[in-house]
């Protein structure tokens, strides 16, 4: 395990929208998957999860069903609703316009001021 | 985001909350034991990896209660158990809870009592068709400042064809008539109306039909319309009524419908409620001649506007059409009378009176709920201060400050609420008994009911007191710095100088209130006591009074009491009975019983006056109402004579014309001269004879024991009698064992005439005192309550203090202090914040007791004596009220009270 990185604040909401936009998880599930992306680099606390995964839910963005887990019990699946997806696309474009502008403020040398 | 959305996850929430728990509770330990099994396959013990799973998930209760915030539903939760906290709290201090909720549901309660009369008296619209369009017409004469004199048939038609304004019109004569024809001759109240008076309304009738073109005649019509009280009382509520006819006056009028019980007619009534509606065209016998100058028909109009015309636009058309008259017509409209016309709202006329009467009696209970909501702020800050520890532990725990102001909020709306539902109780079951004290003269009172708006109203008022009384202890509570909450609190002491002077101000206004309310009180109870001891001009003890009234039946010649000479004779006959009733010693007869004439506002009884050797011009301010008495009238009332002779039985019909003035018309007309022999008469036609002034008489409170100066002058009965009449009995025996001989010795003279509204003349004159009497005892009664209320705050202050201080008392006397000196210290807390207090509600009062100076009589606004009795009673009291603690201050052991510190 390498060095792990405390997640960004407000980060969360947008992991998780993209891991359930890769298919139907489970709450440790989702966990599994954001670390398994995240090459094991992001320290999530486990049961903050849940609160992210009810307000999405309340806020429409995911959807939850009852289902059963690869070791036969019973589990609650969380997929992306169609506003969900529009909100990971809205919400990539804006993390990816930002990390460009705050990479270049950052890349900036005395001389170009 | 998506709102819909959201409300419908929330609203799931709140329907399955049970199942969605559960749910919760699996997906958790799903995951828990999910982990867990992960870490068994990398090496670990079962026990091991469920121990590791469970820490790194971290505060299972911690993350649920989140998932909750986070759908929004957790507040709920928090406000069901700070509700059962607050209950919990109430019940443990069943003293405090049941000051609060008792005084509440009396603050609550009258409040809303008061509210429901005053919505629908003042507050609601008239219950008519479009009632914002109706409107009262005033025919005025400025120039001689007259208002709503009589008026003729052209002038009436002139509003309907000429005006433009109205779409319709009624002249509206109110009165009483002889209803015979049905088992018993009663009294009843009538309106003589226009055809177009029920449309106008908007009115249906519950069976048969009211008036129709088909009815218009230009005199009486011979078909009335019925109230559904009197087809209950006389007719037995029979469906087959219609076609029913009884006599009316002696007339025959038939039944063609009858109207629902909600209808009431929308004027001033005589007595009561109106029974019959009889419509007319008022141009035809027994009306006046319609012609112009012959402005007898005594009729208040009403109108209503046509759409879309604002009160100002029709008035203005009105002043200019009467400018027009008053040019066309210059011999019908003298130049110096100005005669003019006049509109106003409906409802402005009828309710305008009460007006200040019921605003003043609702600033009271408001007053009233002030008071107690300020008591039960200082009964909840002394307890907040108690609870400082408590509050500073939970601050340190991690409670927010909005969390704790939020819980404490719900604790004094929870007692608000339960106080406001009491009190909406106690309006329910006391309003009945409330009106029972309301005098019957305010309109509308069979409207009241406790309806939508005065609930809201009474919900309104609790949660406002649940605000005024919460907020204060609560922002007080939230603002305790932690640590000195914890340290004082560990002191046991918990009483800080802030929380005092907090309480000293709510001490301070409720005194201050209290003395407002309580300057209104003495203002209004001395008025009142100064009317009840108003001398009435004569003796009302052993005096019964009963009225009748010889019927005008329209075809005058089927009238057995035209001319004068009937009247005559049924008047000596009714005397010569009444004499004969055993225990009667005395009998007379008046057309105006004291203080119950109210011929001040009626053309018709208050006479231009002509004087003998005055020019005709002066004589148009020339006034006096003119009362017709029978001879022993003045010795009956013992109304003592000042000068000159009383009426004789030989003052009659062709004889000389003979007067009597009181004292005020003869300081008015003949200041400083002697009236006797003068002579006098009403009205301004030259070919009535002189009556000649033959004694003065002291005044008599005829118009109610209020009015002055009004100059009245006696005229003997039997040379001009008339059809109204009161007979006066002097007798040792009760009203009630005279009723029925009165009836039977009238009925043996004319069996068709009732007698009605038989009473002792203390009653007559008590009732001309009802609405004062309400008004001084409804705010006396509540000045009582907030003196008390006022009491109890000063005392549960100081008592609080001494429990708080007993420590440092107990050092004081340990150190010398002298039992003197620990009782000085407290009674000086207390005279000190009484003295604030008072003088502040001193200050208010004298700067808003001028607004009742329209319900004072007798008494200036800043009448000295209440104003030096008040602020002195409530002083003693305070001091009483201090004295108790402070002495119980004194009672301190040195010993103990150091010891247990």
């Amino acid at each position: 395990m390498g060095k792990q990185i405390d997640l960004l604040q407000g980060t969360l909401d947008m992991l998780i929208l993209k891991a359930v936009s890769l298919g139907p998880l489970h709450g440790y599930g989702v966990l599994l998957r954001i670390q398994q992306i995240s090459d094991e680099q992001l320290e999530i606390q486990q049961g903050s999860l849940y609160p992210a995964l009810y307000r999405l839910e309340h806020q429409g963005l995911i959807a939850s069903e009852w289902g059963e887990s690869d070791n036969k019990r019973k589990a609650k699946f969380y997929s992306l609703t169609a506003a969900g997806r529009r909100q990971l696309h809205s919400e990539t474009e804006k993390w990816n316009r930002m990390a460009l502008l705050i990479a270049s403020i950052l890349r900036t040398t005395p001389e170009q001021v | 985001m998506n709102l819909l959305a959201r409300f419908r996850s929330w609203l799931k929430w709140m329907v399955t909350r049970q199942r969605l728990e559960s749910e919760m509770e699996t997906e958790v330990r799903f995951h828990i034991e999910s982990y867990a099994a992960d870490l068994v396959r990398k090496g670990l013990s079962q026990e091991e990896a469920m121990r590791q799973a469970r820490i790194e998930f971290g505060g299972i209760e911690t993350h649920k209660d989140e998932v909750r915030a986070s759908v929004g539903v957790r507040w709920w939760g928090e406000l069901g158990s700070d509700l059962r906290y607050g209950v919990r709290l109430l019940r443990k201090n069943p003293g405090f809870a049941a000051v609060a909720i008792l005084t509440l549901a009396l603050g609550v309660g009258a409040n809303t009592a008061i509210f429901s009369i005053v919505n629908s008296v003042l507050l609601r619209p008239l219950p008519y068709r479009d009632p914002d369009r109706l409107v009262r017409i005033f025919f005025n004469e400025p120039g001689l400042g007259l208002r709503d004199v009589t008026v003729s048939k052209p002038e009436l038609d002139d509003l309907t064809d000429r005006a433009g304004v109205f779409e319709d019109v009624s002249a509206i004569a109110g009165g009483s008539a002889n209803l015979t024809g049905v088992k018993q001759p009663e009294r009843i109240e009538f309106v003589l109306i226009g055809f177009d008076y029920f449309s106008m309304l908007g009115a249906t009738p519950q069976i048969g039909r009211l008036y129709g073109p088909q009815d218009h005649v230009p005199g009486f019509s011979p078909n009335v319309v019925i109230s559904d009280a009197l087809w209950h009382r006389d007719f037995g509520a029979d469906p087959n009524v219609l076609g029913r006819t009884f006599r009316f006056d002696g007339d025959p009028a038939t039944i063609i419908g009858v109207l629902p019980p909600g209808f009431r007619h929308p004027g001033p009534t005589v007595s009561g409620d109106v029974q019959v509606w009889s419509a007319a065209g008022f141009s035809a016998d027994p009306f006046p001649k319609p012609i112009r100058s012959n402005h007898g028909l005594n009729a208040g109009t009403i109108g209503r506007l046509k759409p879309g015309l604002t009160l100002d636009q029709a008035q203005s058309r009105l002043t200019a059409m009467a400018t027009e008259l008053r040019r066309d017509f210059p011999t019908d409209y003298p130049q110096q009378a100005q005669w003019t016309i006049e509109i106003q709202p409906l409802q402005e006329v009828l309710v305008g009176k009460v007006r200040p009467m019921l605003i003043i009696t609702l600033g009271t209970v408001i007053l009233i709920v002030l008071i107690v909501s300020l008591n039960i702020a200082n009964l909840l800050l002394a307890r907040a201060s108690g609870r400082q520890q408590e509050m500073a532990v939970r601050l340190a725990l991690g409670a927010s400050r909005g969390r704790m102001i939020r819980q404490m909020l719900t604790e004094s709306l929870l007692l608000s609420l339960i106080g406001g539902l009491a009190g909406i109780v106690t309006a329910f079951t006391t309003l009945d008994f409330i009106l029972r004290f309301v005098p019957a003269s305010i309109p509308r009172l069979h409207e009241v009911r406790i309806d939508e708006a005065v609930l809201a109203f009474a919900v309104l008022i609790s949660l406002l007191t649940g605000l005024v009384f919460g907020l204060v202890p609560a922002l007080h509570s939230a603002r305790v710095a932690l640590s000195s909450g914890i340290r004082e609190g560990g002191r046991g002491s918990g009483y800080s100088s802030k929380t005092e002077c907090l309480r000293d101000v709510l001490i301070v206004s409720e005194l201050a209130f209290a003395v407002m309310l309580m300057v209104g009180a003495g203002l209004l109870l001395r008025t009142l006591r100064d009317l009840l001891r108003e001398n009435p001009g004569f003796n009302p003890t052993q005096v019964v009074a009963a009225n009748i009234w010889l019927p005008v039946p329209d075809n005058p010649n089927e009238d057995p009491y035209r001319g004068i000479a009937p009247k005559v004779a049924f008047d000596r006959e009714l005397l010569r009975r009444l004499k004969t009733i055993p225990g009667v010693n005395l009998a007379a007869i008046t057309t105006d019983l004291p203080t119950t004439n109210h011929s001040l506002n009626d053309p018709n009884g208050n006479y231009a006056l002509a004087i003998e050797d005055r020019p005709v011009e002066s004589s148009q301010d020339l006034r006096a109402e003119r009362v017709r008495i029978s001879p022993e009238y003045f010795k009956l009332m013992q109304a003592p004579l000042v000068r000159g002779r009383s009426f004789s039985e030989g003052d009659e019909d062709g004889k000389q014309p003979v007067a009597i003035v009181d004292e005020t018309t003869a300081s008015k007309y003949w200041p400083g001269r002697d009236p006797l022999g003068r002579r006098v008469r009403f009205g301004q036609d030259p070919t009535l004879p002189w009556m000649t002034i033959v004694g003065v008489v002291k005044d008599i409170k005829s118009d109610g024991l209020d009015v002055d100066g009004v100059p009245h002058i006696y005229v003997p009965i039997f040379q001009n009698p008339w059809r109204a009449q009161s007979v006066v009995l002097r007798t040792s025996l009760p009203a009630n064992a005279l009723e029925s001989q009165i009836r039977h010795e009238v009925q043996s003279i004319d069996p068709g005439l009732p007698v009605y509204g038989v009473s002792s003349m203390n009653d007559v004159l008590d009732a001309s005192l009802a609405s004062r009497r309400f008004s001084a005892q409804l705010v006396g009664g509540f000045a009582g309550l907030a003196l008390l209320l006022a009491s109890i705050g000063i005392y549960g202050l100081l008592a609080y203090m001494v429990s708080q201080r007993s420590r440092e008392i107990g050092l004081r006397m340990a150190l010398g202090a002298s039992r003197n000196n620990v009782l000085k210290l407290f009674l000086q807390k207390g005279v000190v914040l009484a003295g604030i207090g008072i003088v502040a509600g001193v200050v208010f009062s004298a700067s808003t007791a001028s607004l009742m100076a329209s319900l004072l009589y007798g008494v200036r606004p800043h009448d000295p004596a209440v104003f030096l009795a008040v602020p002195l009673l409530l002083f003693v009291v305070a001091v009483v009220a201090s004295y108790l603690p402070a002495r119980r201050a004194t009672k301190v052991d040195p010993m103990v009270a150091l010891r247990e510190a």
